[in-house]
């Protein structure tokens, strides 16, 4: 635990968080005065003050700046230039067995070791997997804040009942921490700093009541308080060491000596100042990226890493109550631009399986033009879940028939066939052929159409209903079959021809409408049928060219 | 001797024409015309498996032939004897548009129709194999020119499994050709003008002809 304790303290000195040049700004004289007279006048008054009963959970990653990075079994390192001199801030396991460790040249881990994996060091990237860590750790609870550089503290105690008691909620957490390859301490305290401390102490421990804030918290080292090393090397000098010597201090001298600031620290760690943090707010539009080693063009591989885009996509959905309609990967190729896959579903979706059915079908269809080296998942415009109510099924023997839903169903067609080829279908009330129906591309049930007269059907007497058709054949005589546009007819001394002469069975049936929007139709309509028996719905239009007939449909 | 024959008859590659029927559960989803439910055993269309039509002209009642039957699949009723809600009917690949207001005159819920057009036979035959299987729908009616043997053997396993009855339409050219359809009927024009169905083959019933299957 002490080598991986040192780095990020380290690391804190080399790349200096607002927070630490604020404090290193407070050790101007004036800034000093006007701290101390913010000092709290004297610490046994103040009783604990933290006004809800809280309780936070710290997740420390001391190796954030290596898994930010790599993901190899093979032995790999993250190097860092301090003055002029690249040295290795961090190795994984393989390569410290190797002997390569914190410190070492770059060089010289070479010579030990020529087959490591070298990267440099990312903040921009530990920045972005925290965040994303963020999001997905707001599935536990809906206060998460960032520590940079890689502490986050997610506050549990309104989770505690929802995930089966303190234990179990902690357990999940590491796990989901563990499958996403990160290395974590975990402690949980009443206070925020508290916790902070004892993650980065490499305690895994779980304090609830704040009385015993004092005992747990003095022995702790004072190197993992996070302050600056001056500080630390200042009060190793007075020799003290652990938090319970520095709480052993006058107040007032420890606040002149190292800042009011210090003092306040272990105030709020103890609980008996509030310690107020400012909870982690997402993006509304979820965006996220995923890059790859190198480039790759294996179906499985990408799929594979699109399945991760779309687990961060759930978690951040599921944080916010969420659903999206339509999401779009682009994969991006080293010399040409990125190529892109929409995917798109009827009803707002948010499970990752889902998607990632409808991802299956499209993908195998898409051609990349390169190998990729990069993906990149955008979510369009959230809207409001809604679930759906259904009924609790006991030994339904068919249950497995409404496992998918029809939107499933035409969501799966449309990935692969395309969004305007499957439709379901209405009528509108319009005498025009072309005009009485339009495709829908919502599946909901229509109501009025249930109950239509001509609907209600007496399921016991098929015969009956076979006579009620016919006679409404007889009545309104509408063909089954409509051609997408009416096609002319060779006609002969006035006799139309379908692959053969037409005979006129019934009609004319005039239609004569649509005068007022400038498509307008004046039509004689028939029944005919030619000599192989197709029956045919055939026109002629009344106004002009009084000879020509036009097929419009086939009574099928 | 009886005894004899009995073990015979348990061979399993001996095949009983008469007696499938009762054995495959082979429920009969009425037809809506008399004549021709007398034909099919069961006494009716078989519900969950395919049936290939056979046909050289669209417009020669291919569709009529069916309508009673898909209206009342597309109901909601709460008798039904099998408890179901209403299914869907799919119409994959329509060589024409399928035109709504008629639909309707036959008593077809709308709202329960699924009009897809793949873009070549090979997704007419995926489309069609997912809507048997998705379990949604009642009937699917696909139209291809590239239902082969094995597809119609894919087909029929997809029409069990979800629990539905697909319909196949084909030239009369696939006549020679061998298929798993549970029944294969074709349809010609008759002398009176009618339409003639023959029955080619269905599983525990016997070939026949209907002469005007309507009339």
């Amino acid at each position: 635990m002490g080598t991986s304790r040192k780095p990020p303290a380290r690391s804190r000195e080399a790349a200096p968080t607002p927070s630490v040049k604020s404090r290193q700004r407070e050790r101007h004289p004036t800034s000093l005065q006007l701290a101390l007279t913010e000092v709290p006048p004297a610490a046994p008054s103040l009783q604990s003050v933290i006004p809800l009963r809280q309780l936070w959970l710290c997740v420390y990653l001391p190796a954030l700046p290596l898994e930010a990075l790599i993901d190899t079994p093979e032995p790999a390192a993250v190097f860092e230039e301090q003055q002029g001199v690249r040295k290795i801030l961090l190795a994984n396991a393989q390569a410290r067995a190797a002997g390569v460790g914190p410190d070492l040249a770059v060089n010289a881990a070479l010579a030990l070791l020529p087959a490591l994996h070298l990267a440099e060091r990312n903040p921009v990237r530990e920045a972005q997997v925290l965040r994303s860590l963020a999001a997905w750790a707001s599935k536990f609870t809906s206060f998460v804040c960032i520590e940079a550089p890689s502490l986050l503290l997610l506050e549990i105690a309104g989770s505690l009942t929802l995930f089966g008691g303190i234990k179990a909620l902690r357990r999940r957490i590491v796990r989901g921490l563990d499958s996403q390859g990160f290395d974590a301490g975990v402690a949980i305290a009443p206070t925020p700093l508290a916790a902070t401390w004892l993650a980065r102490a490499g305690r895994r421990v779980c304090i609830r009541d704040p009385r015993n804030l004092v005992g747990r918290l003095g022995p702790l080292p004072i190197i993992c308080l996070g302050w600056p090393v001056s500080v630390y090397t200042s009060l190793k000098g007075m020799g003290v060491t652990s938090v319970g010597e520095a709480l052993r201090l006058p107040r007032q001298g420890f606040a002149k000596r190292f800042g009011a600031n210090r003092l306040l620290d272990l105030d709020r760690a103890l609980g008996r100042l509030p310690d107020p943090r400012v909870s982690y707010r997402a993006p509304e539009r979820f965006t996220a990226d995923y890059e790859l080693n190198e480039e790759e063009s294996d179906a499985k591989l990408l799929l594979n890493a699109c399945r991760e885009l779309l687990v961060q996509l759930e978690c951040f959905l599921l944080s916010r109550q969420m659903a999206v309609q339509h999401i779009e990967f682009s994969f991006f190729h080293l010399q040409i631009p990125a190529s892109s896959l929409s995917l798109g579903c009827v009803q707002p979706g948010r499970a990752m399986q889902h998607w990632l059915d409808l991802l299956d079908i499209k993908f195998d269809r898409l051609e990349l033009p390169a190998p990729v080296i990069a993906i990149q998942l955008c979510a369009g415009q959230g809207q409001q879940f809604s679930a759906e109510t259904d009924v609790l099924r006991f030994n339904r023997e068919d249950g497995r028939r409404q496992s998918t839903s029809i939107a499933q169903l035409a969501e799966r067609l449309s990935a692969r066939i395309g969004d305007e080829l499957v439709h379901g279908v209405t009528v509108v009330a319009d005498h025009r052929p072309q005009y009485a129906w339009q495709p829908r591309s919502n599946f909901e049930d229509i109501p009025h159409c249930a109950n239509v007269p001509s609907c209600q059907v007496d399921s016991h007497a098929p015969e009956l209903l076979a006579e009620i058709h016919r006679t409404n054949r007889l009545v309104l005589q509408r063909p089954l079959w409509v051609l997408p546009e009416p096609e002319p007819l060779l006609s002969e001394s006035g006799v139309p021809y379908y692959q053969g002469p037409l005979k006129l069975l019934e009609g004319p049936e005039r239609l004569e409408t649509g005068w007022w929007d400038g498509d307008g139709i004046a039509r004689d309509y028939f029944v005919a049928v030619n000599p192989a028996g197709v029956h045919l719905w055939i026109y002629r239009n009344r106004n002009q060219d009084k000879g020509d007939w036009y097929v419009h449909g086939k009574f099928g | 001797m009886s005894e004899i024959l009995e073990n015979l008859l348990k061979n399993p590659r001996i095949w009983r024409g008469q007696a499938r029927a009762g054995s495959s559960g082979w429920q009969g989803l009425a037809s809506g015309y008399p004549k021709l439910d007398q034909h099919l055993p069961g006494g009716g269309w078989p519900q969950h498996a395919l049936t290939e039509i056979l046909l050289d002209h669209y417009g020669t009642g291919e569709l009529q032939l069916l309508m009673p039957a898909l209206a009342r699949l597309s109901q909601p009723q709460v008798d039904r004897e099998d408890g179901k809600e209403a299914g869907w009917i799919a119409w994959i690949a329509p060589p024409f548009e399928p035109y709504p207001p008629a639909l309707k005159q036959w008593g077809v819920n709308l709202s329960r129709v699924l009009i897809v057009r793949p873009r070549g036979g090979k997704e007419a035959l995926w489309a069609a194999e997912q809507a048997l299987i998705s379990g949604n729908c009642a009937a699917v009616l696909l139209w291809s020119n590239e239902l082969d043997d094995s597809a119609s053997r894919r087909l029929q396993l997809a029409a069990e499994a979800g629990q539905c009855w697909a319909i196949a339409f084909r030239s009369l050219k696939a006549l020679s050709q061998s298929s798993a359809a549970a029944l294969r009927v074709r349809l010609d024009t008759g002398e009176q003008g009618g339409t003639d169905l023959g029955i080619l083959k269905s599983r525990g019933g016997r070939p026949a002809v209907v002469r005007d299957y309507a009339g």
